[in-house]
């Protein structure tokens, strides 16, 4: 195992001379590698990485997302999902292939103002994205707090296997569900949200630092009073 | 006549002909743009702010294969020393074009077709060489927003006064004197981006003006990464 | 709000690609060699309303510049000085592209850079255009038409309005008392430079001069330098959205000096034709 040379970067920066195809983040020209964004790099011989810092979410197909439902038609829902076009959650995907418009008031399913756990079915830059709520535990979220946290802090807050969001999750008792477009909603006893949430506000300010982990498994254990092995983080499998 | 430079080669605010007035830069100043910067270059002050990719309106200025790039400098009424209308003037109309153009190479527009990237450059204080100021709080704020960029564009104004070639052309030495020559310029990609002069210049002059701006470039754009560090890679803070 | 908008023919990719093409065996579209002006056409005083006019038609693109100096009051900084304006107006008959109303950004830039190019060079001595120091002045009014477009209207405007200028004559100011007005004599207009600019196209890597409509339509970038008659670069405008290196930039600021003699010799040829007239 090769050591890995970790660099902050911004636009423009040199992150290695190699003949490779640029990863995301990044691009060719000539026979080197640049940054395209302010991040953090990461060269482990010739694998590259270019972790950003900042930027909005870009949908991906299969990507779990929360989004607020702000207007429907006849034939859909269109949905805020935290990015630079509204996604739209068609009918048919609800109703199946031969509902009637006439027929159907949408509203009765989703309202304005609704908050919706889905998964991007299609996306490319031609269209805008699409939405589908079928499949186990997606569809309208009733209740929780919600939180928004820059996209790219999202793996962070997730952690290897689960392990952070698990850890804060354990440790006060509530639920965290995360969106990849960086909305998160949580939910559990209210004496313990406000926790969960200066958690995960914690993670975002940190993101890029090393010891995060135990920084958050210390304030969880500082604010709960007790020791901080008892906020061990996840080790098992996340399902 | 103004006299500009004394007998020890010393400018009116006591700098040497190659010095810079100081620069303070941050980003991430604003809450509600997607991207910020702030900048105070000698006692320029500016503020700007990056929407997108957003959404395009109106609908039918969207571009099928690119972001649309725009934007407006503008200068507040207090910020010079005759009040000036809130109403964009030819001046503000072309330096909007201007910077857009100076920044435009540098950002991947391709990567968010029918969308917008609005920049919003306030110049709240202006003091000579706004226009470079701008463009190097605008590079920074984009890098802010998480926009893709190739490169950052750093600028910097050189000038002629007295006869003498100097870098960072402060407001009275614009006014009086010879030559005013900004450039805004991408240090990785080797890429001039704006360049304007006017006053006359020999050829060695012109020269002589070109390379010492493009060497400013390189010390502005160290003063980008900077910002853009300490912005980002903030250390721990107590939080109780 | 400045925001790119497509004001030219959209060309295709197989067109860029053709141009390129031949811009690699060092030809243009018309047969042009990188350096080369289309043909320069001048003709002065075509107007005879006003003090001073010129048309020119680079090419297919065709200014008309007339000019009228009034009275005025002089601006607050500059009490002892005389006042220029130029005005720029691409008329909605000289392109597809082109819509009724006040100018856009575009012909702003138009009518700054062609003020710059005559301001900066000093073509007019402006105190001397100062009736009563601090009080009346005369203002030069350069106002210009742009009937045909077909690529450098930098250029056509430019060579237009510094013709108009250099052959103006103006009606000399009578001061009565507190009444300035002007009488029926007639002064010469002196300009003390002739300046010129040449305009540049970037296209992919080749640096072509005096671009006509298409190539505009595929250029990167463009640089515009105006020098003076001793051959000084007195003003410069890179426009466009890309950029050139520093090495174009230091090889193109000496070709176009060449290229703005040679221009000026043609404009001043016409000037004095039309003076013997």
């Amino acid at each position: 195992m090769g050591k890995i040379q970790r660099k902050f970067v911004v636009p423009g920066d040199l992150i290695i001379r190699a003949d490779i195809r640029p990863p995301p983040n990044t691009y060719r020209m000539g026979d080197a590698i640049y940054s395209l964004k302010v991040g953090l790099s990461e060269v482990e011989g010739r694998n590259v990485r270019v972790i950003p810092l900042a930027g909005k979410y870009v949908p991906r197909v299969d990507d779990l997302v929360i989004g607020v439902v702000t207007d429907l038609n006849a034939f859909a829902w269109i949905v805020d999902i935290n990015s630079f076009f509204p996604a739209y959650l068609p009918a048919s995907d609800v109703f199946g292939k031969r509902y009637s418009p006439e027929m159907i008031d949408l509203s009765r399913k989703f309202d304005v103002g609704d908050v919706i756990l889905a998964r991007i079915a299609t996306f490319d830059r031609s269209k805008d994205p699409m939405l589908t709520v079928s499949g186990p535990k997606l569809g309208r979220l009733n209740s929780g707090h919600l939180v928004k946290i820059s996209p790219v802090k999202v793996p962070r807050l997730i952690g290897r296997k689960g392990s952070m969001s698990k850890m804060i999750e354990q440790a006060t008792g509530t639920r965290l569900i995360i969106g990849q477009n960086g909305v998160v909603v949580v939910t559990g006893p209210p004496d313990k949200i406000p926790l969960a949430i200066k958690s995960i506000e914690m993670v975002e300010r940190e993101a890029h630092l090393p010891g995060l982990t135990e920084d958050v498994q210390n304030f969880l254990s500082r604010k709960l009073g007790v020791k901080p092995s008892t906020i061990a983080p996840y080790q098992g499998d996340h399902e | 006549m103004v006299k500009l430079i004394d007998k020890k080669n010393l400018r009116v605010d006591g700098r040497k002909l190659d010095e810079l007035r100081p620069i303070k830069l941050q980003v991430g100043v604003l809450k509600n743009a997607d991207g910020s910067a702030y900048i105070e270059w000698g006692r320029n002050k500016i503020m700007v702010g990056v929407y997108g990719p957003k959404e395009c309106h109106p609908k039918h200025m969207a571009l099928p294969d690119r972001a649309l790039l725009k934007c407006r400098y503008h200068m507040a009424p207090f910020s010079v020393d005759e009040r000036k209308p809130p109403q964009p003037s030819r001046r503000e109309i072309e330096l909007s074009k201007i910077i857009r153009e100076a920044l435009s190479p540098a950002i991947v527009l391709e990567e968010f077709p029918r969308t917008a990237i609005e920049i919003y450059v306030e110049v709240l204080q202006s003091d000579g060489s706004s226009r470079v100021a701008s463009i190097t709080a605008a590079s920074a704020a984009l890098a802010d927003a998480g926009i893709p960029m190739r490169d950052l564009v750093a600028g910097c104004a050189v000038g002629k006064v007295d006869g003498k070639i100097i870098a960072d052309v402060s407001d009275i030495e614009d006014k009086e004197g010879e030559v005013d020559l900004p450039v805004a310029y991408m240090p990785n990609l080797d890429l001039v981006t704006l360049l304007q002069s006017d006053g006359a210049l020999t050829k060695q002059e012109f020269e002589k003006a070109f390379k010492l701006a493009l060497e400013k470039c390189r010390f502005v754009y160290d003063i980008q990464r900077n910002a853009l560090l300490e912005g980002f890679m903030k250390t721990r803070k107590e939080v109780e | 709000m400045s925001a790119a908008e497509r004001k030219h023919e959209f060309v295709d990719s197989m067109r860029r690609e053709q141009i390129l093409s031949e811009l690699s065996f060092g030809r243009r579209l018309d047969g042009r060699k990188f350096d080369d002006y289309r043909p320069i056409e001048i003709q002065i005083g075509p107007i005879v309303k006003a003090d001073g006019s010129a048309m020119v038609k680079i090419g297919n693109t065709t200014a008309l510049v007339g000019v009228k100096v009034q009275v005025g009051n002089p601006f607050p900084d500059t009490p002892d000085e005389g006042i220029l304006t130029v005005n720029a107006d691409v008329l909605p008959l000289a392109s597809p592209y082109e819509e009724p109303g006040p100018p856009d950004e575009d012909t702003i830039e138009l009518s700054r850079v062609v003020d710059r190019g005559i301001r900066e060079s000093h073509m007019l001595d402006m105190e001397s255009l100062a009736i009563v120091k601090g009080k009346k002045v005369y203002a030069v009014f350069v106002d210009v038409t742009v009937l045909d477009v077909d690529g450098n209207l930098f250029d056509a405007v430019s060579y237009a309005a510094v013709a108009a200028l250099a052959t103006t004559k103006y009606r000399k100011a009578e001061v009565k008392g507190e009444e300035v007005s002007l009488s029926e004599e007639r002064v010469q207009l002196k300009p003390k430079t002739i300046p010129i600019s040449v305009t540049t196209a970037k296209i992919g890597e080749y640096l072509v001069i005096d671009p006509d409509g298409t190539e505009e339509a595929v250029m990167d970038a463009r640089v515009t330098f105006t020098y003076d008659s001793k051959g000084r670069l007195c003003a410069t405008q890179k426009g466009g959205t890309f950029g050139f290196t520093p090495a174009e930039i230091l090889k193109q600021v000496e070709t176009a000096r060449l290229k703005a003699a040679q221009n000026r010799k043609i404009l001043e040829d016409a000037i004095k034709v039309a003076k013997k007239k």
